[in-house]
């Protein structure tokens, strides 16, 4: 019987061994528990708490590596080893959400012990002998996976596009850094998955950032911010007066933030960066990775303030450009993309509740927000920011109240100016709000087929939002991030 | 017990004759119609048939709703329990209010039909009696109910117009629609909607709806009913009225906005407090009290005819004053609701089909076309026009399709897509289309769509050359419906 269940055993353990030994994952490979505050997005005044569950790579000296992803507004992470038992306190010591990674560390010198740094696949990444592993149920899992392709697409925390790796395997919910590994190594970490495709950063991506970040020169990915768009037609081409065979990315939008010198202007053909030519349905050959989009040359070992190479078409004749990648900042667009590590703003003004408005806040409106969110909201997602107007202020909600009587109806409306004062900012709405006019607030909301104006007593404010606070049992009229 | 019985009996035995057997005048309609196509325009639809009802009125005429005879072919009526069916003609349509007038032209048809009378506005609460030919059976169908509410209602057939509407408890189904609603013996609605999710409710067109339809048309055109162009916002914040030196008494309403181009952008202005419009006084919620039922004060709006002034009694500045509002049917509205019976303007060049965007495209894209239409195309329809009036073009056409060819194969936007400007020109309306392609180029035609600047190039005189042949290739008569 002994016997039998030794062979069973051996059998079973056969793939794994191919790839590494089963020990040298269970002693690279960590659990992580991450509790996290949420918040309500229309009561930002509430948070709740969030556990999930995550996986950890050692990848050096007191070093996990795991994606950022789910460790914003973090308050507790537990390390556990071998799948079960103690649980270790541990820290975040670098996180770039643009990327998707974080490293941490834990103080008790005790979890370290036996543990052993994975080392990344360098070169040319491998298309075979790929496994998915992790910890469940206290036991280490490692799947088949199969390669399916490299593609260039949005990161799983910014609209930066850069280099993923797609894989099919039966694991189910992957995507919370499950390590990818081939011949003993690391081929990538897991951000995600739908369907059988599991997507994974790649080792090649991951491991210049950490390199960068060791020697302390990681200024964090650049991005190509503006709008191309493929060519077919023979006619464009004569039209822009390109001579020979159709080639290069047409851009087409150029945004005015970030604003990069020299630039690109729309109608600029994109022949090459960084000395590799781009087709005219824009992609490129990558030695290493085949035909990939023109955005993975920002990106492709490379980084923010570093300068890509252009050859471009402009006016009639090919000229070059030194483009100097911009930083990702998430508040670049009119309604900031995201606002990790930041309990919502909002202030209560007599009932009124304002609230920045920005993409979170539209998420709330569930998985398929931009169809649930109210059209005009989602609508100013794809508007530009100006000088004038940087960002929006909404009006989210009333709370009934006789000091509101007659708007308790107001909701989810775009604040254009309080007392005659442009808004932007939740700080603007405070400021206004110290200079009433004649001992009335007038709130005036944008342009819309929506209520344009209301008026308040300035005078009474003050007691109607005590009494407001206390009513609703809000322990504060405003929450705003320090500058 | 006995005589009470006998009672009734004799009471059921007069009252027909005594009303005049209104059925005599009800009348089947059958409808054969083809609709357009909104996203091909030069198309139309499979030929359908349906049927709805309608009754004689006086001047030889039947009156039904606009949505029984719509992008009607042809015209069917039967008189009650006569088998011989009669061509009838539209002579006047509301597709604002549903209601149509048609002619038969045949003489006979009138011969021993007793004309219908209209009644009052019927009472909540009082009884009255459908007469039509819903779907189960051939025969007509009576049903009777009372009178559940009356206000303000949706119209479904245009969508986007709400006017005095009746509910009530007798049931109207499909083919109901277009019959007469009888009272004492007089018509006090034409049925035309019911509801979908509430029970026991169907709904009926009143006589002064109605009426406003017949006065309308004495002119010989029908222009329809007209709108406020004002967006008012309950007054009821104490702050709000004590600002605007107005006594805290529940009296008027707050202009809010004004619609661009609107009459009443030249005689009214945000924060105007409307106190009376016509003879009804306004309340701080904006309704007023019209035959005893209280609604929006866009009824008392609604009793004018299009071009006609208003008398309405304002506050502004600190006192009231009178003023004379001019009042208008919005031209606009009708791209923003359903249209029928006019089927759309398209131009085709080079086989690129252009047309006016519209609810009815929009509509092209399937029932989820506010999610598949795309941001562009719906703000462009319906928000710039209160955002951004002055970047509002008259007439947004969008590429509804590319009808491939060799001159047009290698266009990536093969449709459905805003256009901005052609060879430089920016594109207001469908007659600019025509006019910039009609404007020299280099060579090559430069089309420009919204939003991000794409754009694509027709070769010039390959288009010249293919244009016929495109549109024999797809069965196209003409290249244009302007």
């Amino acid at each position: 019987m002994r016997l039998f269940f030794l062979t069973l055993c051996l059998l079973i353990s056969a793939p794994l061994l191919r790839a590494a030994p089963a020990s040298d994952w269970e002693n690279s490979l960590v659990y992580l528990e991450v509790t996290r505050k949420t918040y309500e997005v229309l009561q930002p005044w509430t948070p709740k708490a969030r556990t999930v569950q995550k996986n950890g790579l050692i990848i050096g000296p007191r070093e996990i590596l795991t994606t950022a992803e789910e460790l914003s507004d973090r308050t507790l992470i537990r390390v556990q080893k071998g799948g079960r038992g103690k649980w270790w306190n541990a820290e975040v010591v670098w996180l770039d959400y643009h990327a998707n990674l974080a490293i941490l560390t834990a103080s008790d010198a005790t979890l370290w012990a036996g543990l052993k740094p994975a080392t990344f696949v360098t070169g040319k990444p491998p298309k075979d002998g790929l496994q998915v592993v992790r910890w469940r149920n206290g036991n280490l899992e490692t799947r088949k996976a199969e390669f399916n392709q490299f593609i260039v697409e949005d990161a799983r925390l910014s609209f930066i596009q850069h280099l993923q790796l797609e894989a099919s395997t039966e694991m189910q919910g992957v995507g919370w850094a499950e390590p990818l590994v081939a011949g003993g190594k690391v081929a990538g970490i897991a951000s995600g998955q739908g369907g059988n495709n599991a997507r994974f950063l790649p080792a090649s991506f991951i491991e210049p950032i950490l390199t960068a970040r060791k020697a302390g020169k990681y200024p964090g990915l650049g991005y190509f911010p503006f709008t191309w768009t493929p060519v077919e037609n023979p006619s464009t081409f004569k039209f822009l007066k390109l001579p020979g065979d159709p080639r290069g990315a047409l851009v087409v939008d150029v945004p005015k933030t970030p604003a990069p010198e020299p630039n690109l202007k729309p109608r600029d053909l994109i022949l090459s960066v960084d000395g590799f030519d781009v087709d005219n349905q824009g992609y490129y050959k990558d030695p290493d990775y085949g035909q990939l989009i023109v955005e993975n040359l920002g990106s492709r070992r490379k980084f923010a303030g570093e300068v890509v190479k252009m050859k471009i078409w402009r006016d009639g004749a090919q000229t070059n450009l030194d483009y100097k990648l911009p930083k990702l900042d998430y508040s670049v667009k009119l309604l900031a993309e995201q606002t990790f590590d930041q309990a919502p703003e909002y202030l209560i003004a007599g009932g009124l509740v304002f609230q920045p408005l920005n993409i979170p806040m539209l998420r709330g409106f569930g998985e398929d927000w931009k169809r649930r969110a109210p059209f005009r909201l989602v609508h100013f997602a794809g508007e530009a920011p100006t000088a004038e107007r940087t960002a929006l202020v909404a009006l989210t909600s009333v709370l009934p109240d006789p000091y509101v009587l007659g708007y308790q109806d107001a909701r989810l409306l775009v604040v254009d100016t309080i007392n005659g004062q442009k808004i932007s900012r939740v700080t603007d709405v405070q400021i206004a709000l110290q200079q009433p006019q004649d001992g009335f607030h007038t709130v005036e909301f944008m342009r819309g087929d929506n209520l344009r104006r209301i008026v308040l007593d300035a005078g009474q404010m003050d007691a109607a939002t005590k009494r407001i606070l206390e009513r609703y049992r809000i322990p504060a009229a405003s929450h705003i991030a320090a500058k | 017990m006995k005589y009470i019985f006998s009672f009734l009996f004799v009471l059921a035995l007069v009252l027909p004759a005594r009303a005049a057997d209104p059925e005599k005048a009800v009348v089947q309609i059958f409808t054969f119609s083809q609709e357009a196509d909104w996203d091909e325009p030069w198309k139309f639809g499979p030929l359908r048939r349906s049927s709805g009802t309608g009754f004689v009125i006086k001047g030889r005429r039947i009156m039904t709703n606009a949505h029984v005879v719509s992008w009607a072919r042809q015209l069917m009526v039967k008189r009650y329990q006569d088998p011989r069916p009669y061509l009838a003609r539209v002579v006047f349509v509301g597709h604002d209010c549903d209601l149509a007038l048609l002619e038969v032209e045949d003489s006979q048809f009138y011969n021993g039909v007793e004309p219908l009378d209209f009644g009052p506005l019927p009472k909540v609460r009082s009884t009255v009696v459908t007469y039509g030919y819903p779907a189960g059976g051939e025969q007509i169908s009576y049903t009777r109910g009372v009178v559940s509410r009356i206000e303000l209602q949706t119209y479904a057939h245009i969508g986007n117009r709400s006017l005095l509407g009746v509910q009530t408890d007798a049931a109207i189904n499909p083919g109901n629609s277009g019959g007469p609603v009888i009272q004492d013996d007089k018509v006090i609605g034409v049925a035309f909607q019911g509801m979908p999710g509430l029970e026991n409710a169907g709904f009926f067109i009143p006589p002064p709806v109605i009426q406003h339809f017949l006065d309308d048309i004495q002119d010989g055109k029908y222009d329809g009913f007209p709108s406020a162009g004002i967006r008012t916002a309950p007054l009821q914040n104490a702050a709000f009225r004590r600002k605007l030196k107005l006594p805290d008494d529940d009296r008027g309403v707050r202009v809010d906005s004004i619609t661009p181009g609107t009459p009443a952008a030249q005689v009214l202005r945000p924060d105007d407090v409307v106190l009376q419009v016509g003879q009804y006084p306004v309340g701080s919620d904006g309704s007023i009290v019209y035959e005893g039922n209280r609604m929006s004060m866009a009824m008392a709006v609604q009793e004018a005819q299009h071009g006609h002034k208003i008398p309405y009694r304002i506050w502004r500045g600190g006192k009231e004053q009178t003023l004379a509002v001019p009042v208008e049917v919005s031209a606009t509205d009708k791209v923003l609701g359903n249209q029928y019976d006019l089927p759309p303007r398209y131009f085709i060049y080079g086989g690129l089909v252009f047309t006016p965007l519209s609810l009815d495209y929009l509509k092209t894209f399937g029932r989820s076309w506010s999610d598949t239409a795309g941001a562009e195309l719906t703000y462009e329809l319906f928000y710039r026009r209160h955002e951004s009036p002055t970047t509002l073009r008259s007439e947004p056409i969008v590429l509804s399709t590319v009808l491939a060819d060799e001159v047009n194969a290698s266009f990536r936007v093969r449709g459905r897509a805003m256009v901005d400007k052609i060879n430089g020109v920016r594109i207001e309306r469908l007659e600019d289309v025509i006019r910039a392609f009609e404007t020299p180029s280099n060579g090559q035609h430069v089309v420009e769509f919204l939003p991000k600047n794409t754009f694509e190039c027709l070769e010039r005189t390959a288009a010249d050359k293919a244009h016929q042949e495109i549109l024999k290739t797809y069965g196209i008569q003409r290249d244009r419906r302007l």
